[in-house]
């Protein structure tokens, strides 16, 4: 991909001379001489405004989160991407970076950050704990935030790279390149009412969040764990 | 929300509360603090905490002992082969178990390394909350580069693994030394150029200075460790006071503050970073040859041919990889010093391969207990600092 | 650090109360004192300057299972005499309850809450005994008991939702309720068929 001088993504432009037609030769050379205007689907438009300036909301708990910042910092810099403004805040934020293991605790604030976004917005699960759990197969984990807010895209790894993340979050760019204004009503439909509800039903939670192989030996039905204490003979001579 | 609407009338009421937190950029992770105000001033810090309770110590009761070490790292994400190292040493301390020369001073290496590796994300998040910026992409910048160390030692950037009871997963990789060797060349010149921007700038100074000041002796009875206690000038540092892996024999200083504020905080870990940058380079003449992990037959697999030649061999074999190593019956409590303070892992055993009881003594914990003490009476802004200044992370507060 | 005094000490000043002690681990005091004195013992620790164990490193406990006691944990460190030790209360499963550090050491407050939360041991006299780490409505009991399953006992969608349906009286105590001018009431009872108590 390669940029022009004024920074628009040259693979666009071609996409847009594809898509509507462009009025001139000389109009995509912005004051360049010739008309200075640009026939285009207003889809386009939109959704290539929206996908370079999307405003991360950093929601970073455990690891995963140093690893986001590891984005953000000089090395990786997400900046190139247009999203260097991480917002803190919810309702000035476009995609929400779920970065790190969240309990139940947690459960109730990243649902309620969740709703507090504006639309359109999209949900990024940073890592194997956020998308399922990961090794925390434990009583205060939430085994997925996709049963309390709905996930566009998951990068799996413990930590997932920084390039990951960057890969994860130009699928969501990607993913808004295709959409359409037709279907933004029935995309982004939102019942005020389920605010603060699972986002999964009880046989969905289940079933995402059943355990997964026996690995750690404990006792399948009781859940309890033995240490498997190994019993001497001579421990039982009197 | 009705209760909204309840509280609005009451003008009359001077202290609001206000809450900061769990979502919040400038609490270094998921902490909560509701806070009683009087206008600007802090009236009472009400800290929240268990918003990353991961259960690990649960989760450890159903591991085998080598199992436990991926989980020790997920803990303190900011230094993780000190946790992955004090973990291993407690194990070994209940079998009564001496690793090789070598693996010690790898150890003792992997422990310095990610103490500067801590408090540089410390320096970098800090700096952010006093509202410099450039400090935090300084130090990331050598963090990087401490990532790669990981990395090629680990083939992990931050969730190291990387101890084995009586050892390490692997040797050091070649090369290795020479790349740390560049490594503490490049972050002595960065350390000099953030202490050129933060030690002497008058913003800096103003934020810190005189700011969250605890003395020694409450700082004792706090419970206080590491950093932020020997800023409040007591010298207690596990590496002097009960040394582990021969720490006696380096020669290093463990830095002293005076005051107890923010301010000291920072200098003690500023002086703490080259001192590590010091035992590093000693570390590194010192290292000698030789195996690093010890032949034990508790903990070691017998050689491949052995396993193809006798039955005795393959039987043990079988038996270490299937049910995992067991540890004697007894407790035993060991202790190192942490990036953050006392780093204590207690394991308890019943003769089995898995532990009874597997605690972690939490320094940022502890530490984080004083924050109501040390904010009361400054502005919220300085409850930022304070809260900067302790060095929490959040991943073994609430475990 | 075998070569402990303390333990001949603790023996002559409280003779009954110390029960027995081991070496553990090599060289790790462990002293098992009767749960009924403790704040006994352990101020005095504290203030004999032959002891001055003036550090309380951590407090913990662990539960075997199978109906033994409970240990209640005291780890214990002397910054004069750079010595160690372990003090260990055992305490029955059916009345777990000891007397509280906190007029000793102020770290032992929220050591304490987290041991009362993840064990249910209850700390008489602690001014502050309500749970740390597990939220406020937390039902299913006291996670790091040998009894409990490593999963919880509710089944996950019943957690889930437990945990959506907090309202804001569950994120705040009775104290924080009242400064910010709302009357405490209590939480609303748990109604499993809205889904939704607020
Ligand atoms: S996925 Fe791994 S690195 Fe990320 S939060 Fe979970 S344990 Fe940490």
């Amino acid at each position: 991909m390669g940029l022009n001088r004024d920074g628009v993504n040259t693979q666009d432009i071609f996409e847009a001379q594809d898509m509507g037609y462009s009025g001139g030769h000389k109009g995509i050379e912005m004051g360049g001489g010739g008309p200075t205007f640009l026939t285009t689907k207003i889809d386009f438009v939109v959704n290539w405004a929206r996908k370079n300036s999307l405003w991360p909301m950093p929601f970073g708990t455990a690891c995963c989160a140093i690893e986001m910042m590891a984005s953000a910092a000089s090395n990786f810099d997400l900046a190139r991407f247009g999203m260097e403004r991480m917002s803190f805040s919810p309702r000035q934020a476009d995609v929400l970076i779920c970065a790190g293991r969240v309990p139940y605790k947690l459960a109730p604030v990243l649902r309620r950050t969740y709703d507090q976004m504006m639309q359109p917005k999209w949900v990024v699960s940073m890592g194997a704990c956020a998308s399922s759990g990961g090794v925390f197969d434990t009583y205060s984990m939430v085994q997925g935030i996709d049963t309390i807010v709905p996930v566009d895209v998951y990068v799996p790894g413990c930590p997932p790279r920084p390039e990951g993340l960057i890969y994860g979050l130009m699928m969501i760019q990607e993913k808004i390149r295709e959409e359409t204004l037709a279907d933004h009503s029935e995309l982004r439909s939102e019942d005020p009412d389920r605010a603060g509800l699972p986002e999964a039903g009880d046989e969905d939670i289940s079933a995402l969040s059943g355990p997964f192989g026996n690995s750690t030996q404990q006792e399948y039905l009781t859940g309890l764990a033995q240490t498997k204490r190994p019993d001497r003979p001579k421990d039982l001579l009197p | 929300m009705t209760h909204v609407s309840s509280i609005e009338p009451d003008i009359g009421s001077e202290h609001m509360l206000i809450n900061i937190g769990p979502q919040h950029p400038a609490t270094h992770g998921v902490l909560r603090l509701v806070c009683e105000l009087d206008g600007e001033t802090v009236i009472k810090v009400m800290p929240d905490i268990g918003y990353l309770h991961s259960s690990f110590e649960k989760l450890g009761e159903y591991r085998t002992w080598n199992q436990i070490v991926p989980l020790t790292d997920r803990m303190d994400y900011l230094a993780p082969l000190i946790y992955n190292c004090a973990y291993v040493m407690a194990v070994e301390k209940l079998m009564g178990l001496e690793v090789t020369e070598r693996c010690k001073i790898v150890r003792v290496i992997c422990m310095e390394m990610d103490r500067i590796f801590s408090h540089l994300l410390w320096l970098g998040t800090t700096a952010i909350d006093v509202g410099a910026f450039t400090p935090f992409l300084y130090a990331f910048q050598e963090r990087e580069r401490i990532y790669s160390l990981h990395e090629s030692f680990t083939g992990a950037r931050i969730t190291t693994s990387a101890t084995r009871v009586g050892g390490m997963m692997a040797d050091l990789p070649d090369g290795w030394i020479e790349s740390l060797k560049d490594f503490l060349d490049t972050v002595t010149k960065t350390l000099d150029e953030i202490d050129s921007l933060l030690t002497t700038n008058a913003i800096y100074l103003g934020r810190t200075i005189d700011v969250g000041v605890i003395s020694g002796e409450d700082a004792i009875n706090h419970g206080l460790t590491g950093p932020n206690l020997r800023a409040s000038g007591v010298p207690y540092d596990l590496r002097k006071d009960h040394p582990y892996y021969d720490y006696e024999t380096y020669d290093f200083e463990v830095p002293i503050g005076e005051n107890g504020d923010c301010y000291d905080r920072y200098l003690v870990r500023m002086e703490e970073m080259r001192q590590s940058i010091k035992i590093l380079h000693q570390a590194i003449d010192r290292l000698p040859e030789g195996p690093i992990n010890v032949d034990d037959p508790r903990v070691s697999l017998p050689s491949k041919t052995d396993c193809m030649n006798d039955m005795e061999s393959m039987i043990h074999h079988f038996k270490l990889i299937t049910e995992g190593i067991s540890v004697p019956a007894g407790d035993c409590y060991f202790a190192v010093e942490g990036s953050k303070g006392e780093l204590g892992m207690y394991v308890v055993s019943d003769g089995g391969y898995k532990p009874v009881r597997w605690r972690i003594r939490p320094p940022s914990f502890v530490n984080l207990s004083v924050i109501s003490k040390l904010a009361e009476g400054h502005l919220v802004s300085d409850l930022i600092m304070i809260n900067a200044s302790l060095d929490i992370v959040l991943g073994e507060i609430d475990r | 650090m075998a070569e402990n005094n303390t333990i001949d000490a603790l023996k002559n000043v409280f003779s009954e109360s110390i029960l027995h002690h081991e070496i553990n681990a090599g060289d790790q005091c462990v002293v098992f004192v009767s749960p009924s004195q403790n704040t006994e013992i352990l101020s005095w620790l504290r203030e004999e300057p032959t002891q001055s164990y003036d550090l309380l490193v951590d407090v913990t406990a662990v539960d075997f299972g199978e109906g033994l006691p409970l240990q209640v944990v005291y780890q214990l460190w002397s910054l004069k005499h750079k010595n160690s030790l372990r003090i260990k209360c055992e305490l029955e499963i059916e009345n777990l309850t000891i007397k509280t550090v906190t007029s000793i050491w102020k770290s032992a407050d929220w050591l304490e809450r987290e041991v009362y939360d993840l064990f249910g041991v209850e700390f008489i006299g602690h001014p502050d005994l309500r749970r740390i780490l597990m939220p406020k409505t937390y039902d299913e009991g006291h996670p790091l008991r040998k009894d409990f399953p490593l999963r919880g006992r509710f089944s996950r969608a019943e957690q889930t939702r437990r945990a959506l349906s907090q309202d804001y009286h569950d994120y705040y105590t009775e104290e924080m309720l009242e400064i910010g001018g709302e009357p405490a009431v209590s939480s609303p009872k748990y109604d499993t068929d809205k889904g939704n108590a607020s």
